[in-house]
């Protein structure tokens, strides 16, 4: 139990970590992220714009100078990121041995594991336009004893669920029925059924039908019954009501704001 | 040091003015007069005669006037009290300027009789239309200067316990001051006590009254110095201009210890304040009213060690004593404060719990600590919700607290 004491800095340009899509303000953020999302850091990230960031808003030229020099000299690059750790004085020196092990088992990794891993790191933070990318790029692996069917159909269905969560519903049926195809997994035949039920252009073929049990329909009936009952009670619907109240000159102001909001909440996923 | 440095004890009665290591010193009454027929001002006894000549209107308790927020009408004009002080102290500086063929002031300390934050911070104010800036002026307390006086004569005089009675027209207070050796810094406290046995100065004119006010004053000493150990006295203030009427008194002080008298003791102390102001030195620590009489700090880690970190320091001016310091608890949810005394020496935790902040993970909640103080014995901690950046967004939640030390 303690109190970290923070430095002062002046961050004015704060370094954009293009692929969580935030702005970092201080070296406690920064080694937050390397800490925390490895996948992300551990392939390039120490280039020329984050040491003019370290350099002229953190006011760390000895450690850009450190880390320049250090990756001119050939030696391993994931160590340039223990350097920024330690100097950052954010993680102690036990933690950041921990981050050394970690990192070395990451690496051990095979490729398309450590791939389909960094994709998903982005899923979980909302970036599925990025993690598409990746997700894509998985598909043109041949095929090994590492990359399966197994394997294909988990990645199928991650690519289903990034366009879902684009609205680009389409696309998310067809990732949804390759990766069925691939693992015959009730989850995402569920997935699929959902699709259908949601977007009426997209229907289940006969076989994929023939798939699906009276018992399972019901439930899954159930479910999204339950889902969309519970949309219609979220505060944000609440909200959205509350505003459609308003008189006409407010609630254009709103519309705006919300608008405003949504697209810059779109921008940033895809 | 080429710029002059000046100390000015100000007060509502008269304002004497001093430069270090000079002998003049300059006594005006705290007055302001105005022409009738000309936008001409006088001061202290120039103030006087035009008044008597009746082609001048005077203002006098100007100190009090300013800090009232009064305003006086002068010539159909109306004046506000802090604007009469400005045009007060504006011709009062002009007093050394002349007399050593200096232009303003490159160090300034004014000394009051009591410090209070508005008053200083309006005395910051009305010197920064003269054109000298905050950093070059200092407001200190009375007690302060007879510090700083005591300090600048020789070693015997303050090697124990010192003494002074200043008898003025407005009472009688009595100052005591000690040197503390023995620690990191030499420490230097001084006190007062306002005393009910103040009499008119007009009565020690009369036989009859001086002998009464020796009687009073007398019984007054002793009961304030019974039983300690002085290396010297000091009597001050229009009251003992002449000693003539306190021979039971003067005789009681003499027995034992050195009695000195002087005038212009504030003033002088205040120019010495300013000497090393100039100088950024401070070589001892002042304990005072005004000052801090605790340190007040946290435990913090850095760099992997724990460590002290002083938010203010005992001999601290309270009233402009701001400190604002960013942490980032780890595993805590409290803020700690300790608060040692310099009295006693004694520690006192103070926690304060981080009610209505956000759940977050672990470090990742970014704290700015703000300390400032109401008075000498009461901290007002701030404690806001910074978050983590973009990765945590800050909260509006606000702790402020008022901590008794």
């Amino acid at each position: 139990m303690s109190l970290l004491l923070c430095r002062q800095e002046h961050v004015k340009r704060p370094y954009f970590m293009e692929l969580m899509g935030v702005h970092l303000y201080s070296s406690q953020e920064l080694s937050y992220v390397i800490f925390n999302h490895p996948m992300l850091v551990l392939d390039d990230f120490v280039d020329e714009r984050l040491l003019t960031f370290l350099r002229e808003e953190l006011d760390k030229g000895f450690l850009a100078l450190k880390l320049e020099r250090w990756l001119k000299s050939g030696e391993n690059p994931d160590e340039a990121l223990m350097i920024i750790l330690q100097d950052c004085d954010y993680y102690s020196m036990a933690e950041v041995g921990r981050f050394r092990q970690m990192a070395a088992a990451l690496r051990k990794k095979h490729p398309a594991d450590f791939l389909r891993m960094k994709a998903d790191e982005l899923f979980s933070l909302r970036q599925y336009g990025r993690a598409v990318e990746i997700y894509r790029k998985l598909l043109e692996y041949p095929k090994g004893e590492q990359v399966d069917d197994l394997f294909f159909g988990r990645v199928y269905n991650n690519l289903g669920s990034c366009y879902a969560r684009m609205f680009q519903l389409d696309k998310a049926f067809e990732a949804y029925v390759n990766a069925y195809q691939k693992n015959q997994q009730d989850a995402v035949l569920e997935r699929l059924y959902d699709l259908s039920r949601i977007d009426e252009r997209l229907a289940l073929n006969k076989e994929l039908q023939e798939e699906i049990t009276e018992k399972q329909r019901e439930l899954w009936e159930q479910k999204l019954k339950m889902a969309r009952e519970k949309a219609r009670q979220s505060k944000q619907v609440k909200e959205l009501e509350e505003m459609f109240r308003q008189d006409t000159v407010k609630r254009q102001t709103g519309e705006a704001n919300q608008l405003y909001q949504w697209k810059q909440e779109y921008r940033n996923m895809a | 040091m080429d710029g002059l440095l000046v100390g000015v004890d100000l007060c509502d009665e008269y304002t004497q003015v001093n430069c270090p290591e000079e002998e003049k010193l300059w006594t005006v009454p705290t007055v302001i007069c105005r022409n009738k027929n000309a936008d001409e001002w006088y001061v202290g006894e120039e103030a006087y005669a035009h008044t008597l000549k009746g082609d001048g209107i005077i203002v006098d308790k100007l100190l009090n006037l300013a800090l009232r927020d009064g305003t006086a009408t002068l010539g159909g004009v109306r004046y506000e009290g802090k604007e009469l002080l400005f045009l007060f102290l504006e011709r009062i500086l002009q007093l050394p300027a002349q007399e050593y063929q200096k232009g303003k002031p490159e160090y300034l300390v004014i000394a009051v009789k009591r410090l209070e934050p508005r008053l200083s911070r309006m005395l910051q104010e009305i010197v920064l239309r003269l054109g000298i800036l905050k950093e070059q002026v200092q407001v200190i307390s009375h007690s302060e200067g007879f510090i700083y006086y005591t300090l600048s004569q020789k070693k015997e005089v303050w090697n124990n316990t010192v003494g002074m009675f200043d008898l003025s027209e407005v009472g009688l207070r009595y100052y005591e001051m000690k040197v503390q050796r023995g620690m990191k810094k030499v420490m230097v406290v001084a006190e007062y006590e306002d005393l009910e046995e103040g009499v008119n100065l007009d009565v020690l004119k009369k036989p009859s009254g001086g002998h009464l006010a020796d009687r009073i004053l007398t019984s007054c000493a002793e009961r304030m110095m019974a039983h300690k150990a002085y290396s010297a006295v000091f009597l001050t203030g229009k009251g003992f201009l002449s000693q003539e009427w306190a021979g039971n008194l003067m005789q009681y002080l003499c027995s034992r210890r050195k009695v000195y008298i002087e005038q212009g003791i504030f003033a002088r102390g205040a120019a010495c304040r300013a000497q090393e102001g100039a100088q950024e030195n401070a070589s001892f620590t002042c304990i005072c009213d005004g000052r801090l009489k605790t340190t007040v700090s946290m435990k913090v880690l850095h760099r992997g060690q724990e460590t002290n970190v002083t938010v203010a320091a005992a001999g601290d001016c309270w009233y402009d004593r701001v400190s604002v310091i960013d942490v980032i608890p780890d595993r805590q949810n409290t803020v700690d404060f300790i608060v040692t005394s310099m009295d006693s020496r004694k520690k006192k935790l103070i926690s304060i719990p981080l009610e209505g902040f956000p759940k977050r993970p672990d470090r990742t909640t970014r704290v700015q600590i703000q300390v400032m103080f109401l008075d000498e014995r009461t901290m007002e901690v701030t404690l806001r919700d910074h978050g983590f950046g973009e990765l945590f967004p800050a909260s509006n939640a606000l702790i402020r607290q008022e901590v008794m030390l």
